[in-house]
């Protein structure tokens, strides 16, 4: 009798295990068959809600800066899916809440405006991203200095740069190389005095001989740029006047186009191609 | 005839605590009430009283042992179909009337709605709430709770009732109306199975008990086999005399003011004991034989144990 | 029907627990919010009181369920009532499942007032009646019920404090699971992605029954997800139920 009744209750558990596979089955079953139905996705429509950062500041209590690193994770995944496609509308706003709820969170604004350069094609929103970063961390370099990159390589904005470069100098612990990339820009820029003056000091105050041969390259490059120009100028103007080339620079000396026929830094001659009417130096400026 | 319940060698060991520590409240218990009788379940506190009724209804699942009720093991829902239970000081569903708390039990025993309310009605009136039934039992007094948890063992008429401690926290008119109540269940020829440590109580109304101490039974038997109608002892109250006149007849227990109480062993020393009074001119207070009652066997075998 | 006597009396103890009241709570704040949100926002009003409607009945639901649903057991063995019901010829699975039933018949019907209290507010604003948003509603219910039968699965083993954080943790986790797909796609093939990918598919995913965001902006819904997600919520629910049963039974009432 007692034995039979534990028959049956043992029957019991194992109708009720074997029940509970069933359902464990049938739901992961269901659960990948409803994954494969492709519901509809409104582009974007998780992020129109995102309210402002000084709001937020308020509405996550005591956490902001978990707050911070909640939104900074979540950015990562959402601008890296891309079937969401105008998922870079919100960019700027996305990363000022970040910034807004941890101005002294270091990786959105790197991460935010290479997002900005690399994927959005969307600079403008690259130099808010750094000028917040710059603004909030004052002592921190990197962000005019990725500022001023972004100025120069992408949208070469000489100007720009220059002044990106200029204000990563005056941050203590900025590399000694920002100063001649500031240089590089003035010289990009078109104005070759203030670039001639920028590199003799950079050469003056050189603290190695490997500084002092990169300046002394480039001041090489600029003053060949100029005497280029000047000569090239000087031909132009022969060439209006006889309807053909001078054959060679001397010639212009000669029929007073010139008062001399300048060398480059290191006392050669530079070449000059009569079809053309372009002035090279003998050998590349870089290698001297 | 099957017993309405049979109990082989029923063990329970608890593991309680953050820490499990095993402790054995049943060591093999094994007992049986036959059907029409009132049986009565003694024990101290913590002895594993409530414990067994606990297994009996399949609250608790034994280690071992078995547990039938008329017949059918206890595990099966249906054993429970003949049964009423209340437990030692009722908790019930405190927003519902009692009314309406008979009505869901009756519902539970899969009672038709007609025969439920005449049922409920009858119930009422024997425990005396007819008045209250439409009040939230939130508001019930401790007796009444116990009444209506008598009402709600009944729900079923049970061919057994089992009851944790019925009488406990009952003033003495509510006693009497269980006590009558518990009789009545016998004359109608219901099974009635319950513990108590009023002992006059089960004196009045057992036909058997069993006494359980330290988790095993110590006792069983009908109660006319347990009490002898021996006289134990006969207490001896006298006064206007000290108690050194009864040397060697009884001992003195206690004296106040003049009166000395005597318990004296041999039924020949008491009539030396009244001649003694009469002739010292003392006077004789009281004199009582002490047969043995179910306190002295409770008390007895605990101690012994 | 004995399950159903002791739904009927869960039910009565939610009602006398006045827990109905909450609905004039849920008007007031529909009616407040969307007030106050149309001063605050420019452009689409509407669709910011649809979103915060169906919002607040998913998270009213949500808190019902776990609030009410982790004492439902623990009550009755902590109060002791559990002694007479169990004492009476009843299966310990007609309990759980009676106590489940009436939980969700408490849902159902404030779930119910609380769409109808929603259709009109965004009547009053729109004057069309937008039955659309009850597709959203009702999936919403479906989670209540799968929360349910987590919330009174806890329940028969642990304290409401701690179920509640358990059926918590469950809601979150069923509403981040998705997250999990992230990760497999970024993960090589292997031991590791295999053993994500089955937690993926064991994980609850109460994403399934979010509807919200289609039924606001009239995106067409795919047929098929109709059916799958709700015998998913089907299934899992009869689960956890199952996992109640199983530990519900083994259990002493000291």
């Amino acid at each position: 009798m007692g034995e039979r009744a534990t028959v049956r209750k043992g029957s019991a558990t194992v109708l009720l295990v074997a029940f509970l596979l069933a359902a464990a089955a049938g739901f992961a079953a269901l659960k990948a068959a409803t994954d494969r139905v492709v519901r509809a996705k409104l582009p974007g429509a998780s992020i129109i809600y995102v309210p402002s950062g000084k709001f937020l500041r308020y509405a996550t209590f005591g956490y902001r800066a978990l707050a911070a690193d909640l939104i900074y994770l979540w950015a990562i995944q959402y601008y890296s899916t891309p079937t969401i496609d105008d998922r870079f509308n919100h960019l700027d706003h996305v990363f000022a809440i970040i910034s807004e709820l941890d101005p002294r969170f270091q990786d959105p604004y790197e991460v935010g405006a290479l997002i900005a350069v690399q994927e959005a094609r969307n600079v403008r929103a690259a130099f808010a991203i750094l000028d917040r970063g710059a603004a909030n961390n004052p002592d921190q370099w990197v962000y005019p200095f990725n500022a001023g990159h972004v100025a120069l390589m992408t949208m070469k904005d000489y100007p720009l740069a220059e002044k990106y470069f200029e204000q990563t100098m005056k941050i203590p612990g900025a590399p000694e190389f920002v100063e001649r990339l500031r240089a590089n820009a003035i010289f990009k820029k078109g104005d070759l005095k203030t670039s001639w003056e920028t590199w003799l000091d950079i050469f003056e105050r050189a603290p190695d001989e490997r500084t002092k041969r990169i300046a002394s390259n480039h001041l090489y490059n600029v003053k060949a740029t100029i005497d280029a120009a000047a000569l090239e100028e000087a031909a132009a103007k022969y060439r209006e006047r006889f309807g053909r080339p001078p054959a060679d620079l001397g010639t212009l000396v000669r029929t007073g186009f010139l008062g001399e026929v300048p060398r480059d830094l290191d006392g050669q001659d530079y070449l000059y191609d009569p079809a053309t009417g372009k002035v090279t130096t003998a050998i590349s400026p870089w290698k001297r | 005839m099957a017993d309405a319940i049979r109990i082989e060698n029923l063990r329970k060991t608890f593991r309680l605590g953050f820490i499990p520590k095993p402790r054995e409240i049943l060591k093999g218990i094994s007992f049986a009430v036959r059907e029409g009788e009132t049986f009565g379940y003694l024990g101290p506190n913590g002895a594993g009283k409530t414990t067994t009724i606990k297994c009996l209804l399949g609250l608790i699942r034994p280690d071992a042992g078995t547990i039938s009720i008329f017949g059918r093991p206890y595990s099966s829902p249906h054993s429970r179909e003949p049964l009423g239970f209340l437990p030692e000081n009722p908790y019930f569903y405190d927003y519902l009337t009692a009314r309406e708390f008979l009505a869901f039990t009756a519902e539970l025993f899969g009672l038709g709605r007609g025969e439920r309310d005449a049922r409920i009605a009858r119930l009422l009136g024997l425990v005396g709430l007819e008045r209250a039934a439409d009040l939230p039992l939130r508001k019930y007094s401790r007796g009444m709770l116990q009444r209506a948890g008598l009402a709600q063992a009944l729900i079923n008429d049970p061919k057994l009732v089992v009851l944790d401690e019925p009488l406990g926290g009952m003033d003495p008119l509510g006693r009497k109306e269980i006590r009558d109540i518990i009789v009545r269940f016998k004359d109608e020829g219901k099974t009635v199975f319950f513990t108590s440590h009023i002992l006059q109580d089960i004196e009045m109304i057992c036909d058997r008990v069993a006494i359980i101490v330290g988790g095993r039974i110590v006792k069983e038997g009908g109660l006319r086999d347990l009490i002898s109608e021996k006289v134990l002892f006969t207490e001896v109250t006298v006064s206007g005399l000290p108690p050194q006149t009864f040397k060697g007849l009884g001992e003195s227990v206690s004296t106040q003011g003049d009166r000395v109480l005597l318990k004296v062993y041999d039924e020949a020393c008491v009539d030396e004991v009244v001649a003694l009074v009469h002739e010292r001119k003392g006077r004789l207070v009281a004199l009582s034989p002490r047969t043995e009652t179910l306190e002295d066997i409770f008390v007895d075998t605990v101690t012994r144990t | 029907m004995k399950i159903g006597a002791i739904a009927g009396i869960t039910f009565k103890e939610a009602k006398r627990d006045r827990v109905l009241y909450l609905l004039f709570f849920f008007a007031a704040l529909g009616i407040v919010a969307s007030r106050v949100l149309a001063v605050l926002t420019v452009g689409d009003r509407i669709k910011i009181i649809k979103d915060v409607g169906l919002a607040s009945i998913s998270v009213f639901g949500v808190l019902m369920a776990i609030l009410i649903g982790t004492g439902l057991v623990y009550k009755e063995i902590d109060k002791k009532t559990i002694f007479t019901l169990l004492a009476k010829p009843l299966h310990r699975a007609e309990f759980i499942l009676g106590k489940f039933l009436g939980l969700v018949l408490t849902l159902l019907v404030l779930t119910a007032a609380m769409a109808l209290i929603f259709l009109a507010i965004v009547y009053a604003h729109t004057l069309t009646v937008e039955g659309g948003l009850l597709v959203a509603v009702a999936y919403i219910f479906l989670e209540l019920v799968l929360i349910t039968a987590v919330a009174v699965f806890f329940s028969s083993f642990s304290t409401p404090i701690l179920s509640s954080l358990f059926a918590l943790a469950f809601y979150l986790i069923g509403h981040l699971s998705w997250g999990l797909e992230l990760i497999i796609r970024k993960m090589r093939p292997g031991t590791g992605r295999t053993l994500v990918r089955a937690l993926y598919l064991v994980l609850p995913d109460l994403e399934n029954f979010n509807f919200k965001t289609e039924v606001v902006h009239a995106l067409p819904i795919p047929p098929g997800i109709y059916l799958s997600s709700f015998l998913y919520g089907v299934c899992y629910t009869a689960f956890i139920l199952g996992l109640a049963v199983l530990v519900f039974r083994r259990r002493d009432f000291i």
